[in-house]
């Protein structure tokens, strides 16, 4: 999809020389610190802002020598949700119809099928002005959906919303992409975001790329998920000795037994069974895998800030 | 995906330029904010002059006999109604590109010329509004149109393309500077090129500097050409006066708007 994309601002490498690839019809989780280069690199690929240097194709078109090819093909939801709040959302749809040469009956239809689809209908003769961010956020997804679009660009689609609106917006976009198989191409700064709906993620940071790949294999290159378990005072040895063909163990506390798996968070159903088989009892069980924060952390040497409070 | 042959790419093109020009409209209609000063202020101006310099009305030669001073200032309202509003279009065209609006519309296949097409067809339709809306609200008041249907028609052309052309310098400005402020604070210098024109006051009257760069402004060609309608009687001469400074305007406008959407578009792809 890139391929040395640079993007420069004076004397600023915004963008240092980013590759990706990104399959048709998988969530895309493109995840980084604000501003690391997200936007900008997102930018570039919606014909927005020209490469410094490097190239881009997007569904198959170059993003600058075949741009009105690219724009009829990608759909564009923006950061803060560009939505001009004196239009109603009807307005805004059908106007968005137009603007894709979508006729006028067929234009009226998909909106309402949109508007049902994001649950907007009772409000799409209300002015946008008195839309909550959620509210604003599925319009947003809406438009950017008109013309059914082979390739979606999300910049940051749920930053500042509550967590219920969150979850909602998660659910529309995995159902977008399983029902209608549009490749999706997710910027944002919550890695629980990225955990949750991406197929792959690759993190930028500094305006380069850092990591890139499934986020399982990620956390699994960083460290073995830790089974802890608390059991007996007196029992912790036998414990371990019963787990030495599961996993390492790991330094813990007396009554806690720690193990870090082998096998991942897979590992976990055969501790049970070697436990049970040995007649241990278990008082309370954790599974602890490393986090895209983990990741990132072991990638760059620092925590990605906002990672707390996306925790829900 | 197909890509849209060249006919269809013109109808498109004027499908999507009619409905942002809805979309302006609708935004102004909505915003009275934008439309109330551009109504108010230039009946405001019109009735402090005509009551402060009703009298100049009286001095023989000003105006011809059997016509009034308020007759005297309808160019000068419709002109500041119209200058309200052009300029307004120019600013929600920052506002667009404050907002991010532009931006969904440089990402989508929308035709650029539309853009600006659009934006300005609202412009244009608001001149032709209020060179309508003064024209009635004064008439009560005696400032009716000699010139009768055509000298009428002369003021709303007029209107219109001063619309227009004003328009356009704003949207450069805005394209320029993305920024309302920016286009607002460009307010006040058309305002003082009106102020040192005729349409408040009679070039006759006036006198030094003042009286020659009053004859040396545009604006008083076109003011006078409208003025000849309204007290006078049709004229195709005059008429055509005040056609030609509003083209002259639009020229120099729309070439400043191209250029400007083109240098802002260029970091674009």
């Amino acid at each position: 999809m890139a391929r040395r994309l640079v993007r420069a601002f004076g004397d600023v490498r915004a963008v240092d020389g980013v590759d990706l690839e990104v399959a048709e019809g998988e969530i895309f989780g493109f995840l980084g610190p604000n501003g690391a280069g997200k936007s900008t690199t997102v930018r570039m690929l919606t014909t927005l802002l020209r490469p410094t240097d490097g190239s881009a194709h997007v569904a198959g078109f170059d993003v600058v020598r075949q741009a009105p090819q690219v724009r009829a093909a990608i759909g564009v939801a923006l950061q803060d949700a560009a939505i001009d709040p004196l239009m109603t959302g009807r307005e805004l749809l059908h106007l968005q119809a137009t603007l894709y040469g979508i006729g006028r009956a067929e234009g009226r239809e998909r909106s309402e099928r949109l508007l049902d689809r994001v649950g907007l209908t009772e409000a799409g003769d209300r002015l946008v002005g008195g839309y909550s961010g959620g509210m604003r956020r599925r319009l947003d997804l809406a438009l950017a959906l008109m013309h059914e679009p082979a390739v979606l660009f999300l910049d940051e689609p749920t930053t500042g919303l509550d967590p219920m609106s969150r979850v909602n917006l998660w659910d529309e976009v995995r159902r977008l992409n399983t029902e209608q198989g549009t490749t999706v191409f997710l910027t944002t700064q919550y890695l629980e975001e990225a955990d949750e709906l991406a197929h792959r993620v690759a993190i930028i940071d500094r305006g380069r790329i850092v990591r890139e790949g499934a986020p399982a294999t990620l956390k699994s290159q960083v460290g073995l998920p830790t089974l802890l378990l608390d059991v007996e005072v007196g029992e912790e040895e036998r414990t371990r000795e019963a787990l030495a063909g599961v996993g390492e163990a790991r330094p813990s506390r007396a009554g806690r037994v720690a193990v870090g798996l082998y096998e991942g968070a897979a590992g976990a159903a055969e501790a049970v069974r070697v436990l049970d088989t040995a007649g241990i009892r278990i008082h309370h069980m954790e599974l602890n895998t490393p986090s895209l924060d983990d990741v990132f952390a072991e990638a760059t040497g620092r925590r990605l800030e906002g990672a707390e409070e996306a925790a829900p | 995906m197909t890509v849209a042959s060249a006919p269809t790419r013109r109808t498109h093109t004027v499908r999507q330029a009619a409905a942002l020009g809805r979309r302006a409209v609708v935004r102004f209609a909505r915003q009275p904010s934008s439309w109330l000063p551009a109504t108010v202020f230039p009946l405001l101006l019109v009735a402090v002059n005509a009551s402060a310099m009703g009298g100049v009305a009286d001095i023989p030669g000003v105006v011809p006999p059997g016509t009034t001073f308020l007759m005297f200032l309808l160019p000068a309202a419709i002109i500041q109604g119209v200058m309200f509003g052009g300029i307004n279009g120019g600013s929600e065209l920052a506002t667009d590109i404050q907002g991010g609006f532009f931006d969904r519309l440089v990402a989508s296949p929308v035709s650029r010329p539309a853009i600006l097409v659009g934006r300005l067809s609202g412009a244009v339709a608001f001149g032709v509004v209020q060179a309508v809306f003064f024209q009635v609200v004064l008439w009560p008041f005696g400032a009716d149109v000699v010139g009768g249907p055509a000298g009428r028609l002369v003021l709303v052309i007029v209107a219109a393309l001063l619309s227009l052309g004003l328009g356009s310098i704003a949207a450069g400005l805005a394209a320029r500077t993305g920024q309302p402020e920016a286009v607002q604070g460009f307010f006040p210098l058309i305002f003082i090129l009106l102020f040192l024109s005729s349409a408040f006051f009679p070039v006759e009257l006036m006198s030094g500097w003042y009286r020659t760069l009053a004859e040396l402004n545009p604006l008083t060609w076109m003011v006078d050409g409208m003025r000849v309608q309204v007290l006078e009687g049709f004229s195709l001469s005059a008429a055509a006066t005040s056609i030609g400074v509003c083209l002259g305007i639009c020229a120099v406008g729309m070439l400043f708007a191209t250029q400007q959407l083109r240098r802002r578009l260029a970091v674009a792809s």
